[in-house]
């Protein structure tokens, strides 16, 4: 019994040695981050940020990444605004598709399903670069609602998947029920439905949230250099294949918004496990 | 119900925000101001009324970001103009926005760009394509600081931009040369390169230890464009460079050409990477500077007559980097400038902008913080503003202003620049094996029309 | 004509038609739109640029024609494929791991996610500071006297053997993969394979009888998704590619950013050109997954 699976010592040191490829490099991005020279082959920095940005008549380092010079703030406040913004209009419109996708049987459903998921495998950049020559067009490049709009795409296949599941999981007895005992639809809806659907809502939304937060191609394409998320504010830093001391911070501040999404699903939705739509 | 109501609702919207309709007022104030029927103070009002000026620039300088943040936009903000001032990765970014504006009908005051830093290959493509706002520079108050005056060849950086002649359709604002630096901590002063062929004797002894950054960024052809200078085989150095390629011709672009390029070849095997079997050019000047910060390059290069002390003060260079004498009578020195586009949706603000870009107070404050020297020329300041001027310059390590003055060279005209870029691409990184004068006369036949 | 009454699929109602309306809208205009724009214009129609030839073949002509195509499109498949293969086959371990006991397990169990909830460009920085020349591991090797000088490390980024560009793939999409193997493991659980030990099935065995049934619906639209993801990612092979010849989304959109407008039509070749080639490897990929789900009697 034994011999016939792994043992728990080589699967624990192949774990760890995952998660150390996964998270070990952020200790570097941090000491970086705090550096202020440092050279090769030096594995610390030979003068740290805190001792140089007294002589500096600019702000050094973090000095620069929290000043609003940096345009982090800005930066994050987009990727949130924009974020959520994509995640309230995927719900609402993904949500009444999905209770008839779980409940209903129609022609041309599978074909719609599919259709549903292709975002997923056809290429962001086909459709960023063609996106951008239409919102050109019709004035939407360079503008929140253009990028929003666009969003909404490579987010749609996951909020629809997730939900139909959460519908399928729901038992339509219990909104008949109601409304035989005399509740409105409203009612129904808003006393029955919605509360066994929540968890599973919460988890769509979180999704779409954090594939919105993420994207960079099409928020490139379709801000135009006018709208900066934390994704292209990072691009722009390290396009040229370098890192200095303010780009590690940035790249740690875009790391935060991840952390705090990752820790809320550890805690209340079973750690994103609902993503692969089961 | 709702659904329906929410469906036209963004129908309604979506056909609100393609409505482009045609800004009348802009464009007589277009038509004033270049007639010279308006004075500056109707500029500053129409400027209070037009409220923004969307500003695109290169977003890769901390410093130069911070003074614009701290420094120009409360100065904006006082004349009552709020300057939202937009980072971009490259300058040809905002020029494709003004192309593809004006390729989907939008015409002054409909854009959505008003000033550019730029020159050269940018300021050319936008003249070509007749997307400026028109010659405004000499209207405003602040071109008491420029040496317009042909006859005074100074006048040639103000009048010319890489050989295009501006026309006063841009406005001079900040200085560049092109300059050196070595690190002293592996190249000691004995050893430093002066010329190309110095350069070439010192890597084969240090092999891999430089690199040019890689064309078509800028900073790259304008390595590439000393090397051409250098080895030019009549001698005659930058001069037949300056004329147009419709004047100089492929062939002889070819024949002037080819002792540089084959330069390039020759010691593309000594650069970074070359020794190793794998020859790598950076992509950008922060690319070089990581490369410098390391010792992986003993010799960075770069436009920035101050960028020594700038970035030994920020970190970006190490302590023991001094500025050096290279390309010697090659250094190329060239201006750049704030164009407005032809379909700038804030026209007069655009000009209260550039105005302020070109005063003796954002000079002084511009060369002190972030280092760039003065686009303005002294000697046309009363004496205390030069003095002011000169007072803010940054120190220099290893070199002399005197020596850096007596090295100059003019840029390339900018109709070759992207003839030789191509011939690069072609040339040096594809390794074409065709002869040099087929590559450049498939480089001018493909020239965009 | 009546269809039979087994073939017979309801109508759906009015409520419920519009049910399905504002997503069927959103996603015919703008995903289906720019899906026919795409192509309308890779086909020669941009009277917006003054351009209409349409029907035009020559710019896939002039594409598929050229050496450098085929290199982009080498590159491109080389990069998604190996990154693909790679985290899947970590992946599989890391699932099989988590289902261990061991002391830890809650925590590293959730720190492997980190990657899947941050950007592709802090991967980027992370391989930067990790794997270039002047890098972490580079200073390492320093340290253990292994070089002693920067251009000796083995040059692993902007090369086209792509390491950083693959790197990063994995560091990113392994969770993503993980994640979807390790929930099947966990809802399986473990009564069939103790059973089968039991039975005298050594560890092999059991992998491929029980455990590779169970996991590979999961695996396959994982890698699905990463793959197709990879073949149009921009941000990792621009930055740490090798430069020419390009992945072919870096190419289009140089193409793209080219002064010359009318090469914004040679772009959309390409781009039609990666949906192609990623459309077909999925058909084949999802054929051959159909005729194992057959030959397991489960379709």
């Amino acid at each position: 019994m034994a011999r016939s699976q792994a043992s728990p010592h080589a699967a624990r040191f192949y774990v760890v040695l995952i998660v150390l490829f996964m998270v070990g490099p952020f200790v570097p991005l941090l000491v970086q981050s705090f550096a202020f020279q440092w050279d090769w082959p030096n594995l610390l920095p030979s003068e740290w940020w805190f001792t140089a940005r007294d002589r500096a008549r600019l702000p050094l380092g973090w000095d620069y990444v929290l000043s609003p010079y940096s345009r982090l703030g800005e930066a994050v406040l987009n990727t949130v605004l924009i974020g959520s913004a994509t995640t309230l209009i995927c719900l609402a419109i993904c949500l009444p598709a999905a209770r008839v996708l779980a409940r209903e049987d129609f022609a041309g459903k599978r074909a719609f399903e599919f259709y549903l998921s292709m975002p997923l495998i056809v290429p962001e950049a086909a459709v960023g670069l063609a996106l951008s020559v239409m919102f050109v067009r019709v004035g939407l490049a360079g503008s929140y609602a253009g990028i929003i709009i666009a969003h909404l795409i490579p987010t749609i296949p996951y909020m629809v998947r997730m939900l139909t599941a959460v519908y399928q999981g729901l038992d339509r007895g219990f909104e008949e029920q109601a409304r035989v005992l005399g509740a409105s639809r409203s009612q129904a809806l808003r006393l029955v439905t919605i509360p066994m659907l929540l968890p599973g809502i919460l988890a769509g939304c979180l999704f779409t949230f954090l594939v919105s937060t993420n994207l960079f191609l099409l928020t490139f394409l379709l801000g135009q250099g006018k709208i900066i998320t934390l994704p292209t504010l990072l691009f722009a830093k390290i396009s040229g294949g370098s890192l200095d001391a303010s780009a590690a911070g940035i790249a740690l501040v875009a790391t935060l918004p991840g952390i705090v999404l990752l820790l809320i699903s550890e805690r209340y939705l079973n750690g994103l496990n609902q993503l692969t739509g089961r | 119900m709702h659904l329906c109501r929410s469906v036209l609702f963004v129908a309604a919207f979506l056909a609100s925000t393609t409505a482009v309709m045609a800004d009348e007022a802009a464009a007589g104030f277009q038509d004033q101001i270049l007639a010279g029927d308006m004075s500056w103070d109707d500029v500053l009002a129409q400027a209070r009324v037009d409220g923004e000026v969307q500003f695109f620039y290169w977003g890769g300088d901390d410093n130069l970001n911070v003074w614009m943040d701290s420094v120009v936009a409360p100065a904006m903000a006082e004349l009552g103009i709020s300057l939202v001032a937009n980072r971009i990765t490259g300058t040809k970014d905002a020029v494709d926005l003004v192309i593809a504006d004006a390729a989907s009908g939008r015409t002054i005051g409909e854009g959505s760009v008003d000033a550019i830093w730029l020159n050269g290959e940018n300021f050319y493509t936008l003249k070509q394509q007749d997307l400026l706002f028109g010659s405004f520079a000499q209207l405003l108050p602040n071109a008491a600081n420029f040496e317009w005056d042909e006859a005074d060849p100074r006048s040639q950086l103000n009048l010319r931009d890489f050989g295009t002649p501006t026309d006063g359709a841009e406005m001079p604002w900040s200085g560049e040369q092109y300059v050196c630096s070595a690190n002293r901590a592996v190249l000691p002063v004995e050893q430093t390169p002066r010329t190309f062929e110095d350069l070439q004797a010192y890597l084969e002894v240090n092999p891999g230890k430089f690199a040019y950054i890689k064309p078509p960024h800028y900073l790259g052809n304008t390595f590439v464009q000393q090397v051409l200078y250098a080895f030019n085989p009549d001698g005659t150095g930058a001069t037949p460079f300056q004329r147009s390629i419709e004047g100089l011709g492929a062939a002889e672009l070819a024949r002037l050409a080819a002792p540089g390029f084959e330069y390039l070849k020759d010691i593309e095997p000594l650069l970074l990477g070359g020794p190793q079997g794998a020859v790598r050019y950076p992509e950008d000047a922060a690319a070089a500077e990581g490369l410098f910060r390391n010792s992986e390059i003993h010799i960075n290069c770069g436009f920035g007559l101050y960028a020594v002390a700038t970035k030994r003060a920020d970190g970006s260079y190490p302590q023991t980097a001094e500025e050096i004498i290279f390309p010697a009578g090659n250094m190329i020195k060239n201006k750049n400038y704030l164009a407005i586009p032809a379909n700038a949706p804030n026209p007069a603000a655009a000009l209260v902008f550039a105005n302020y870009m070109s005063s003796v107070e954002a000079q002084v404050t511009k060369l002190d913080l972030v280092g760039y020297p003065a686009g303005i020329d002294p000697w046309k300041l009363d004496p205390a503003d030069a003095a002011a001027l000169e007072a803010a310059a940054p120190a220099h390590y290893g070199v002399t202003q005197d020596e850096l003055d007596d090295n100059i060279a003019p840029d390339t005209n900018a109709s070759l620049v992207e003839v030789i870029e191509a011939t690069w691409l072609e040339y040096i990184e594809r390794g074409s094996s065709l002869p040099l004068e087929e590559i450049v006369a498939n480089a001018v036949a493909n020239l965009a029309p | 004509m009546p269809s039979p009454i087994w073939r017979r699929r309801p109508t759906l109602q009015r409520q419920q038609v519009l049910g399905l309306l504002p997503l069927g809208v959103v996603m015919i205009v703008l995903f289906g739109g720019a899906l026919a724009l795409a192509l309308l214009q890779s086909l020669g129609f941009a009277p917006w640029l003054g351009i209409n030839s349409f029907p035009d073949v020559s710019y896939f002509i002039a594409l598929w024609g050229g050496a450098s195509f085929w290199w982009s499109l080498w590159f491109t498949l080389y990069y998604s494929l190996a990154a693909t293969v790679i985290a899947l086959v970590l992946a599989i371990l890391l699932a099989l791991g988590l289902t261990r006991a061991f002391p830890g397990r809650a925590v590293f169990g959730s720190l492997y996610k980190l990657p899947l909830v941050v950007p592709y460009a802090v991967g980027i920085a992370l391989a930067v500071i990790m794997m270039g020349n002047g890098g972490v591991l580079s200073r390492l090797a320093f340290a253990l006297g292994w070089i002693d000088d920067p251009a000796q490390f083995p040059l692993l980024l902007t090369t086209n053997a792509g390491w950083g560009v693959i790197a990063v793939y994995v560091w990113k999409q392994l969770p993503f993969m993980a994640l979807a193997i390790h929930a099947v493991l966990i809802s399986a659980g473990r009564e069939q394979a103790e059973a089968a030990a039991v039975l005298g099935a050594n560890r092999r065995q059991i992998f491929r009888e029980i455990t590779w049934p169970q996991i590979v619906p999961g695996i396959v639209s994982s890698t699905l998704i990463c793959f197709a993801f990879n073949m149009g990612a921009f941000e990792a092979p621009f930055i740490l590619g090798g430069g020419f010849p390009d992945t072919l989304p870096v190419m289009a959109w140089r193409y793209f950013n080219d002064a010359d407008y009318t090469l914004q039509l040679q772009g959309m070749a390409v781009v039609v050109s990666i949906g192609l080639v990623a459309g077909m490897m999925i058909a084949v990929y999802l054929a051959t997954y159909r005729r194992y789900e057959r030959s397991l009697g489960r379709v």
